[in-house]
């Protein structure tokens, strides 16, 4: 059997998707990356590889995320792609006649408008990451309660607090502060929820033309309280994909497999065995002139594979030779 | 006497008609080195956390010149023509520089303010001449052939289509950068106008765009990714005066034409896409940069993306969005002339 691996490597979780010569999903496997990117793209290829049948041939590898170029090195990508085209190509396989893609990470926010099946505008949070994924987790954390139960939860509310949600900070004191006057946690809980999704709407959103029919994907979808929000402040339904939250690992994988049908090469997959190698992962700090950037490598056995992080390319040709 | 001028904010627009004027009196003129990790910290160590990040690295060059120079030009540009107004970052810059760099050799500045009129210009400029000479006619000479070197410079970018740094470089021969030891020249840029080569314009201040510390080396990183970069200095006065009557009718901030001029042009010509960069924090371009994200809304401009720049030293994020900004117009491109 022939299958096309994408992977997504986000800040939070890492995702991993394959997808069959039709472009079906056979198998993904979703785990948080806790700080560990490395292993645990190792970790989610061999999970995928348990639900895959012992015959099964990549013949294609895509990666994606914030550590697309990382996972890429480690797995052999035949193509890296961000997360705004990986995310608007799965969006458009699922839904062909999507026209906004809303997409809530752990890190990042994004919004993709879609006209007539190609992207034609996009935004993404700026310098900060407020009210993204993370921050759920974090008041998720402080409350004592998994995220789950935030999301029950705040479907529980009747009336919610009004909670300032332009900045993380801001918000969480005013969470407490409605906390210790007396206020249910449920209305606190669904009112930060309508902040996130009021601050999403003004800042991120802000001068998109949101038109039906919308996509809501990424791991913040499985948030009740956020859905909820969103259908009452756009007045519209919005659509929750069966996999949304591996979405990007999807849209990797039709991409891999759209690049190796252009070109019939074969797969630079370096197969399953990489989950059992120990790769090294270090950083110096360059002195040969006063930009003194910061260079991490990647090296398996003494061996270097990969370097980034400078400002020319001085390294990454080391790396390569 | 040797005069140094940082390599910062308003140098990319007016380096060649100072340094002809100081040489034109007799005087040698030093440029700070290219921004580095180490001038920009410097900067950042001595200015509220408030001030924006060109004003941070302006201090950080001013640093850099201490001990190469007997004195440092640091202008007070006010304003450039009547009822027009600068920030006040330029407005200040003497009197900011003095209070945070009490190193800083003496200061030489010329107070700019058209609203005072050319008169006052002139004043202004023999002030600035006396600390060479007392001879009024050599001074206003130098002034006026410095202005020549002005217009040729800016004629080499309009008419040639050379961004400021590629046209310093024609006339005042290579600067070489810092870089790495070995490092090797950017890769050879595709010049021609390949046919089905995406154009993207670039727009923003200067001292952003060209600082390659600053813009995270952005205008290199799409020439390497086969796009032709268009910037504002490329524009004639007719289509920035053209884009700025469209988007906001009058002018009211002094560089007010390298953002919503260029806006306005670019996104209904010659380009598939405008990338406006701003850096976090700058007042007036929080106005004029949302000026020109309002027009990009409008049916049958090109796609306009913004992007922030701050002290972080990580570029992925900015990659992200070239990434994808990048992908989004070729496909519109294919897509355009797959209909046509």
């Amino acid at each position: 059997m022939e299958a096309y691996l994408g992977i997504d490597v986000g800040s939070v979780t890492t995702k991993v998707a394959a997808l069959d010569v039709n472009d079906e999903l056979i198998a993904d496997f979703y785990l948080p990356t806790q700080g560990q990117p490395i292993v645990k793209v190792q970790q989610g290829l061999a999970e995928v590889r348990r639900h895959l049948p012992a015959d099964v041939e990549i013949r294609g590898v895509g990666t994606t995320g914030s550590a697309r170029y990382l996972a890429g090195t480690i797995v052999g990508a035949d193509l890296i792609k961000n997360e705004i085209t990986s995310h608007a190509v799965a969006a458009l396989h699922y839904i062909p006649d999507v026209q906004t893609v809303l997409e809530i990470g752990g890190q990042d926010s994004k919004i993709i408008i879609i006209r007539d099946g190609v992207v034609t505008d996009f935004g993404m949070n700026t310098v900060c990451a407020a009210g993204t994924g993370s921050f759920l987790d974090h008041q998720a954390l402080r409350l004592n309660m998994g995220i789950e139960d935030f999301s029950h939860k705040s479907l529980d509310s009747e009336t919610p607090v009004r909670i300032a949600g332009r900045c993380t900070v801001f918000a969480e004191s005013d969470m407490i502060h409605k906390q210790q006057v007396g206020h249910r946690i449920e209305d606190i809980l669904y009112g930060l929820c309508q902040a996130l999704v009021r601050n999403y709407l003004n800042n991120i959103a802000s001068g998109k033309e949101i038109r039906p029919p919308i996509v809501f994907q990424g791991g913040v979808a499985f948030n009740q309280g956020i859905v909820k929000a969103f259908r009452e402040e756009l007045k519209t339904d919005i659509i929750i994909p069966p996999h949304h939250e591996v979405m990007g690992a999807i849209g990797a994988a039709l991409l891999a497999h759209e690049e190796m049908a252009d070109h019939s090469d074969s797969t630079k997959f370096r197969g399953f065995g990489i989950s059992d190698i120990q790769y090294r992962t270090s950083s110096f700090e360059c002195k040969a002139c006063p930009n003194l950037c910061e260079i991490a490598q990647l090296a398996t056995n003494g061996k270097v594979l990969a370097r980034w992080g400078g400002r020319c390319d001085m390294w990454e040709r080391t790396s390569a030779g | 006497m040797k005069i140094g001028i940082p390599r910062a904010l308003l140098y990319y627009q007016y380096y060649p008609m100072w340094k002809h004027f100081f040489e034109e009196l007799g005087a040698e003129v030093v440029v700070s080195p290219h921004t580095t990790r180490v001038i920009l910290s410097s900067g950042i160590s001595r200015v509220v956390a408030d001030t924006c990040l060109p004003a941070k690295a302006y201090m950080g060059h001013v640093m850099s010149l201490v001990g190469k120079c007997d004195c440092v030009f640091i202008p007070a540009i006010r304003s450039l023509k009547a009822k027009v107004f600068n920030c006040s970052k330029f407005l200040g810059l003497p009197d900011m520089t003095r209070a945070v760099v009490p190193e800083c050799p003496p200061i030489l500045s010329i107070d700019v303010d058209m609203n005072k009129g050319e008169k006052e210009l002139w004043r202004e400029i023999d002030r600035l001449g006396r600390h060479f000479t007392r001879n009024h006619s050599k001074v206003r000479q130098a002034a006026m052939s410095a202005w020549q070197k002005h217009l040729e410079y800016c004629r080499l970018m309009v008419e040639e289509g050379l961004t400021p740094p590629q046209a310093l470089e024609r006339m005042f021969g290579l600067e070489a950068e810092p870089e790495g030891k070995g490092a090797s020249k950017e890769k050879a840029l595709p010049t021609a106008d390949a046919s089905g080569q995406a154009h993207i314009a670039v727009i923003g201040h200067p001292y952003i765009l060209y600082d390659h510390h600053v813009s995270h080396r952005l205008i290199n990183w799409l020439q390497q990714h086969n796009i032709r970069v268009h910037t504002p200095e490329m524009l004639a006065a007719e289509a920035i005066d053209s884009g700025i009557g469209r988007l906001v009718g009058q002018s009211y901030w002094t560089y007010e034409y390298e953002v919503v001029g260029a806006g306005g042009h670019y996104l209904e010509h010659d380009v598939d896409g405008v990338i406006g960069l701003v850096a976090f924090g700058c007042g007036p371009d929080s106005l004029m940069m949302d000026m020109v994200r309002r027009h990009s809304a409008l049916p049958g401009a090109a796609a306009f993306m913004n992007l922030t720049l701050e002290e972080h030293t990580a570029e992925a994020g900015i990659v992200t969005r070239l990434e994808a900004f990048v992908d989004m117009v070729r496909r519109k491109k294919r897509r355009k002339e797959t209909c046509a």
